[in-house]
């Protein structure tokens, strides 16, 4: 067919179908796995577990003939390198562990796939792990909205879940600690570090008293803004929250919230935007020269180690005037134990990078499972979860406890200003390092209030 | 409220409105000409930014020699895709180049991911864009204001190209009839594949000039895209002055949304669009067909 005779579709109509084109590009099929992740790292052999033959060929579980642990992780879009850190890390501890005769002569492999911080996309891929591939226990999420949904779902999948980034605290207040579903654990800081540590902080700088938000427009941004003003308003009654922007996944352009927020000629800046958004929000912020009108700018996570890259120019030539503030789920630069420091050390030399901390918490993870199955004997999730539940481990971040009652892991991390560090050659987050005592930030259970 | 606020979140509306018509301008341009609704005009967009990320942030060619190179080579590319892969699809039906390049935005989106991975990029800003001066009473930076004159230099010379030259006047000619152009000696090739890079060239010039303040990912193309097809649907389609009003309006419409009506912002855009298709279906600026 070369001319087309008939009726010609109209334009408008193309249009219309193109949307829904993207739209339907958008969900995965419900039977098939969404986008398996390629190697965020092409120079590095640590996934290609099943090409290299590991030392362990002797595993004492019975019906098992290798430890599998899925991962899901943001590996595309503006959070990409948080996924592609968490692989890096879960792979580095499968790799010392099978350097080691694996777990109980198991081998481990790890695989991992996009969640596209999508909750539809995240469940269907936790499904073609345990389903089809076979993973026994599964470890990530960077998103809050991605983790509620999926914590009811591993009851269904009988598997262990050990989330590494998501941080709302709904998630072990309220899915493990009161929904009951006790195969979901979380290895890292939850948003008490984000919302309850930057009130603490603030709690002591009289010169803040008019507060804006640039909120992350979703669970996430949501719930750290409100536990942030609940908890501020408890040390202080004399701050006023002035005004609030909220940018939803995908915002390219934050000048609008930006200027919108400044409008109300606030003292500080209380933003959740995090990975490359933080980066764009930061930069457009600077450049519009809101440092210069603030006394304080909080990035929640700010000390991603992505984040961190892309502004060292800007922290080298003292662009935030030493006002961006920041914070993780853990610190390169802390604890300054020998154990720490040897661990980046490591994994600086596998990937010519500093290790975010998704890549700690997920290497963390990896190791707790080891931990979890050579004391259970079984890679059964209730045995599993039973050994995790009250666990202490040692990691590169400090001596780490699981709480037994909501699963949540609790250990310390500091919050501090962002300045360019002569000895990493970057900015982090050095300067005025503040670190409170567990209890003083942590909630805990029963969660009455 | 104050009358310099409002004024100034104005301003930074209309900034984002230039990368918007950026983007549209070519898509509409493509559309007049060609009739081929453009779906991988985006990706068009994201392929400029990751050229210019390369020359610029990668290999440390000077940024205004990265933005000029980045646009000329994504306008070669749309030389090739339209002597290769478009040149058959104009006798056929709209929705066969929509799968075309349906799928080609998957093709460049999994190329980017492949070349330039899947994390987002971000160089620094041109030393000579950093910093702000005052408007309104507050800062506005350099680079915006920058961005701002790029946009309306780009709209000038589009207009004196395709309304006062010879080339512009034979392209208004094919547009028009293209057989008729094509009986009167005009070479409709050449005026196609030239109509479609110079689409292609502004689109990367758009994506080129976004990356010191946005991060480029392999997604970016699609999220454009849909902007652009709101700005072209609400200005009307094929016209070049269309696009520029509904970039400005979208713009607009998302700062003033952000400060005024935070709750119904992402509405708004979707709901002048719907307006203008229920009482201009052919869009402000456009011809009803």
């Amino acid at each position: 067919m070369r001319v087309h005779r008939g009726p010609q579709t109209s334009p408008l109509l193309a249009i219309l179908l193109l949307l829904a084109l993207v739209t339907a590009a958008c969900q995965p099929p419900e039977d098939a796995p969404a986008d398996v992740a390629a190697d965020p790292d092409e120079d590095d052999d640590v996934a290609e577990v099943e090409d290299e033959p590991a030392e362990p060929d002797d595993c004492e579980i019975d019906g098992v003939d290798r430890i599998q642990i899925g991962g899901l992780g943001a590996l595309s879009g503006a959070h990409a390198d948080y996924g592609a850190q968490m692989e890096m890390g879960a792979n580095m501890a499968a790799d010392e562990i099978n350097a080691e005769g694996g777990i109980v002569g198991c081998e481990v492999e790890i695989r991992f796939m996009d969640s596209e911080l999508n909750p539809e996309v995240a469940i269907t891929n936790a499904r073609f792990l345990v389903g089809e591939w076979g993973a026994h226990f599964l470890v990530g999420i960077d998103s809050s909205g991605v983790a509620l949904a999926l914590a009811p779902v591993m009851d269904e999948l009988e598997r262990v879940l050990i989330v590494t980034h998501a941080a709302t605290e709904k998630l072990n207040e309220e899915e493990v600690y009161e929904n009951d579903h006790r195969n979901v654990f979380r290895m890292s800081v939850p948003v008490y570090q984000d919302a309850i540590v930057a009130a603490l902080i603030v709690a002591d700088m009289p010169e803040i008293t008019r507060i804006g938000n640039i909120g992350a427009d979703y669970e996430y941004g949501r719930t750290a803004w409100e536990m942030f003003q609940e908890t501020l308003q408890e040390y202080r009654d004399d701050v006023e929250f002035v005004s609030e922007a909220w940018a939803p996944f995908l915002t390219t352009d934050f000048s609008p919230h930006v200027s919108s927020v400044m409008a109300a000629d606030p003292d500080m800046i209380f933003a959740t935007p995090w990975a490359g958004e933080a980066v764009a929000l930061i930069r457009q912020a600077q450049q519009a020269g809101s440092f210069q009108q603030l006394e304080m700018w909080w990035q929640a996570m700010g000390a991603s180690v992505d984040v961190l890259e892309a502004l060292s120019d800007e922290a080298e030539a003292d662009a935030f005037e030493g006002k961006l503030w920041g914070t993780g789920r853990y610190l390169f630069n802390w604890p300054e134990t020998d154990e720490n420091q040897a661990w980046v050390e490591d994994f600086r030399e596998q990937h010519d990078r500093m290790p975010n901390y998704s890549a700690q918490t997920t290497y963390t993870a990896v190791m707790a499972l080891r931990d979890a199955v050579e004391a259970a004997g079984s890679v059964d999730a209730e045995d599993v979860g039973a050994e995790l539940a009250g666990m202490t481990i040692n990691a590169p971040a400090g001596e780490i406890t699981i709480r037994e009652d909501d699963h949540q892991a609790v250990y310390p991390v500091p919050a501090g200003r962002i300045v360019y560090d002569e000895q990493w050659g970057m900015a982090c987050v050095c300067a005025d390092l503040q670190v409170f005592d567990v209890e003083e930030y942590y909630r805990e259970p029963p969660f009455d209030d | 409220m104050s009358v310099e606020n409002l004024l100034y979140q104005g301003l930074i509306g209309f900034t984002n409105a230039m990368y918007l018509w950026l983007v549209a301008a070519g898509l509409t341009i493509a559309f007049g000409v060609l009739k081929v609704l453009n779906f991988a005009h985006g990706s068009l967009y994201m392929l400029g930014a990751y050229v210019a990320f390369s020359l610029y942030g990668e290999m440390g060619l000077g940024f205004w020699f990265s933005l000029v190179l980045a646009t000329l080579s994504i306008a070669a590319l749309g030389l090739l895709l339209e002597r290769t892969l478009f040149r058959p699809l104009y006798d056929l039906d709209i929705t066969y180049g929509l799968i075309l390049t349906f799928g080609l935005v998957l093709v460049f989106s999994d190329l980017a991911r492949l070349v330039w991975g899947g994390v987002f990029r971000i160089p620094p800003t041109p030393t000579t864009l950093i910093g702000s001066f005052e408007v309104f009473g507050r800062g506005f930076s350099y680079y915006n204001a920058f961005v701002i004159a790029a946009g309306l230099i780009v709209g000038v010379a589009l207009w004196l190209l395709l309304d006062r030259t010879w080339w512009g006047r034979t392209v208004r000619a094919t547009a028009s009839d293209r057989e008729m152009a094509g009986a009167l000696g005009i070479r409709v090739g050449w005026i196609y594949a030239s109509v479609f890079a110079l689409a292609a060239g502004v689109a990367a010039l758009g994506g080129a000039l976004s990356i010191p303040v946005r991060v480029v990912t392999p997604g970016l193309g699609t999220t454009i895209i849909i902007q652009a097809f709101i700005i072209t649907v609400i200005g009307g389609l094929g016209s070049l002055r269309g696009a520029f009003l509904g970039a400005v309006i979208v713009g607009l419409a998302n700062a003033y949304g952000i400060l005024l009506f935070p709750d119904v912002e992402l509405f708004l855009i979707y709901g002048i669009m719907a307006l203008v298709l229920l009482l201009k279906p052919e869009g402000l600026l456009g011809e009803r067909r």
